[in-house]
């Protein structure tokens, strides 16, 4: 039976000077071993809700809980336990890849050996092995995107939040970034992902959450929002709920 | 353990690919060292060891004149040029086209007027005692005026320097003239040498004390203000790379990224000022060495270590402190890292002028003075003229420390808050 992984309940931010709420009253819950999409458009409240899942800004209402196999774990826990991938390339550009991975891996508490066999292991998993003594600020796009990830997934968290991590990389990469997270997710690692390409997305997700505006506006299996708004696909799905207008 | 050292690694990595900031870390303060050493110790060396240029142009008639020139020449203090046939009102263009800073123009009646005013003198004190003398009315000539030029460049208190040296040998002269001339109205100038002697010779003498603690020995000279002023100065730019290095990590999400990691923002501030004071201490010891071997070498004064080593290394801890900390606030509150090493290095230049590392602070005027005390490379600096120039003590670096003590908590506390402020802690 799917247990519950993440439990949101009525979260609500608002920024400091801020005239209205990023998140309001959002409950959700997220299954373990699940590919969960929060979807929505430029400014909905994704990377908010991510930021407050992964610990880096306080919710100003509501309630966050996390649990595994049932049991719930504090917030200090959650940090050794979750991986954060965000947009940014957040790592350093003057060191390589290999430097890169083993300052992160130490500072998730990996041991020595530990690090290095994790280390080698992204390095060949996500094409990197050739280039991981050459500075990163050197790399294309997708590399980046790479070493971005296995940043990320370097620990082997139980639950990886990915803030679109595949945006601005090439087919090639793009495909190695989600054919990895796919094995990952077989391996039980429960996944959080934010994206615009809905096709992606709808290739990649199970469940998804639709936010818009800092509410949330379906959530769901995909499959069955899909028949429920009589829609073939999630684009379409994207566009009935959430309109055509520009958003800023 | 493990995770502080692969902390340590990655600062010491990127410090070691940041090749501009190696540059003005490392290089700079030697080259600042070495050129402006060699500027300063001429100055000293033309105050000091020098004999000063000097441009003389005699057209006295009689022979007080060529003892005024015998007399500054044999002072020792000035190198003469004798060029008497240069007429006054050609003067000043002949000192700017001949390069010398200072010429000495004596008139044509400068005995006439000395020996007149002599003999006046002379005079009233023979009437005064009641005593003969020779009444025979003489031609009066007034006191005549020496003319001093000098370069607009050169500063005003060494033209009156010069001035009150030139002073000096006159009163020598008028005096022995005086005293010649009553002799010689009372009809025994062959005794007044006894008198002379007594009275020109034989004057009171200034013995001049350096106010140190202790016995050190060392004498403030060009290599003993700029080696420890620019090695502070040095020390402070840590800020371009130290302040750019925070501000890219906060900028390119590294430090939001820690945050969800099971490890404390702690371990990273630690680890960046632990090696950028190592720097400091690795630039202390470059400059210092620079100071002691390469410099005397070069003919400049050697750089003398002060005896007391544990507050001598004390002094380069606090001072390294104030520069990473410095650079730490400065890299949390710049919004980009042009901004961090635009306002970084101003700043600095800014202190540096301030604070008496461009020259010292007892030239500035008052309200600079006070305003000196604002700036961290002063105290920093005093720390080291307290070590070098005065042997101190624990007790002299007291005040020292205190200032420094509350500029690196301010700095601290600013950072503190301004990285809780943006979540990072």
């Amino acid at each position: 039976m799917d247990q519950v992984c993440i439990q949101i309940r009525g979260v609500c931010k608002r920024y400091k000077s801020a005239q209205e709420d990023s998140l309001s009253e959002v409950s959700l819950d997220i299954m373990q071993s699940d590919v969960f999409g929060l979807l929505g458009p430029n400014g909905a409240g994704k990377t908010t809700l991510i930021s407050i899942l992964c610990g880096i800004i306080p919710v100003s209402s509501g309630d966050v809980r996390f649990f595994h196999n049932g049991t719930p774990y504090s917030n200090a826990e959650r940090k050794s336990r979750i991986g954060f991938v965000p947009q940014e390339y957040a790592f350093y550009q003057e060191l390589t890849a290999r430097q890169n991975l083993d300052y992160f891996g130490a500072m998730y508490n990996l041991s020595q050996n530990r690090l290095k066999e994790r280390r080698e292991h992204l390095l060949e998993v996500l094409g990197l092995e050739k280039a991981a003594d050459k500075k990163v600020g050197t790399f294309s796009g997708g590399m980046k995107r790479r070493v971005n990830l296995a940043i990320g997934i370097i620990h082997q968290p139980q639950i990886l939040f990915l803030d679109e991590p595949t945006v601005g990389v090439d087919v090639q990469s793009r495909n190695a970034i989600i054919r990895y997270l796919q094995q990952i997710n077989q391996g039980g690692t429960t996944i959080i992902y934010t994206s615009h390409h809905m096709s992606e997305a709808e290739e990649f997700c199970k469940n998804i959450a639709l936010i818009d505006h800092g509410k949330l506006i379906a959530a769901g299996g995909l499959q069955h929002l899909k028949a429920e708004h009589q829609v073939e696909n999630l684009q379409t799905l994207f566009i009935n709920l959430t309109g055509e207008e520009y958003r800023d | 353990m493990f995770k502080l050292y692969s902390s340590l690694r990655k600062e010491l990595l990127l410090l070691i690919n940041d090749k501009v900031g190696l540059a003005l870390m490392f290089l700079m303060p030697l080259l600042l060292v070495f050129i402006i050493t060699i500027i300063q110790d001429s100055a000293y060396k033309m105050v000091n060891e020098n004999q000063i240029p000097l441009l003389v142009v005699n057209q006295d008639k009689g022979s007080e004149g060529a003892k005024l020139v015998d007399l500054l020449t044999k002072s020792g203090l000035f190198k003469i040029d004798s060029q008497n046939a240069i007429e006054q009102q050609s003067l000043k263009s002949e000192l700017l086209s001949r390069g010398k800073m200072i010429a000495l123009y004596i008139p044509a009646s400068f005995s006439a007027g000395l020996e007149s005013n002599a003999e006046d003198v002379s005079t009233i004190l023979m009437d005064d005692l009641g005593l003969a003398h020779d009444t025979t009315a003489r031609r009066k000539v007034s006191m005549p005026r020496l003319s001093f030029y000098n370069d607009p460049v050169l500063q005003e208190n060494y033209s009156y320097s010069v001035m009150s040296v030139i002073q000096s040998y006159m009163s020598v002269i008028e005096n022995s003239l005086m005293i010649d001339r009553m002799y010689a109205n009372m009809d025994i100038a062959e005794r007044s040498a006894k008198l002379k002697d007594k009275m020109i010779s034989n004057r009171v003498g200034i013995d001049q004390i350096v106010a140190r603690n202790n016995n050190s020995t060392a004498i403030p000279n060009s290599t003993q203000h700029n080696v420890p002023a620019w090695t502070i100065f040095a020390m402070f730019f840590m800020v371009v790379s130290l302040g750019s290095n925070i501000v890219k990590e906060r900028i390119n999400g590294s430090f939001l990224r820690l945050k969800t990691m099971p490890t404390t923002f702690m371990v990273v501030m630690f680890s960046k000022m632990a090696i950028y004071v190592v720097v400091a201490a690795l630039q202390v010891a470059l400059t210092f060495s620079m100071g002691v071997w390469i410099l005397p070498k070069l003919g400049l004064p050697k750089l003398s270590v002060p005896d007391n080593i544990i507050a001598t290394i004390a002094v380069i801890f606090i001072s390294s402190m104030a520069a990473v900390s410095y650079a730490l606030m400065i890299g949390a509150f710049a919004k980009t890292e042009q901004q961090a090493n635009g306002f970084g290095a101003i700043s600095i230049i800014i202190f540096g002028a301030i604070g008496g590392i461009l020259v010292p602070t007892f030239v500035m005027p008052g309200f600079m003075q006070f305003f000196s005390n604002f700036s961290p490379l002063h105290w920093c600096l005093e720390g080291f003229y307290v070590l070098f120039l005065k042997g101190g003590s624990w007790q002299d670096l007291r005040t020292v420390f205190a200032f420094l003590g509350i500029f690196i908590v301010f700095c601290q506390l600013g950072t503190y808050f301004k990285l809780r402020l943006e979540r990072i802690i």
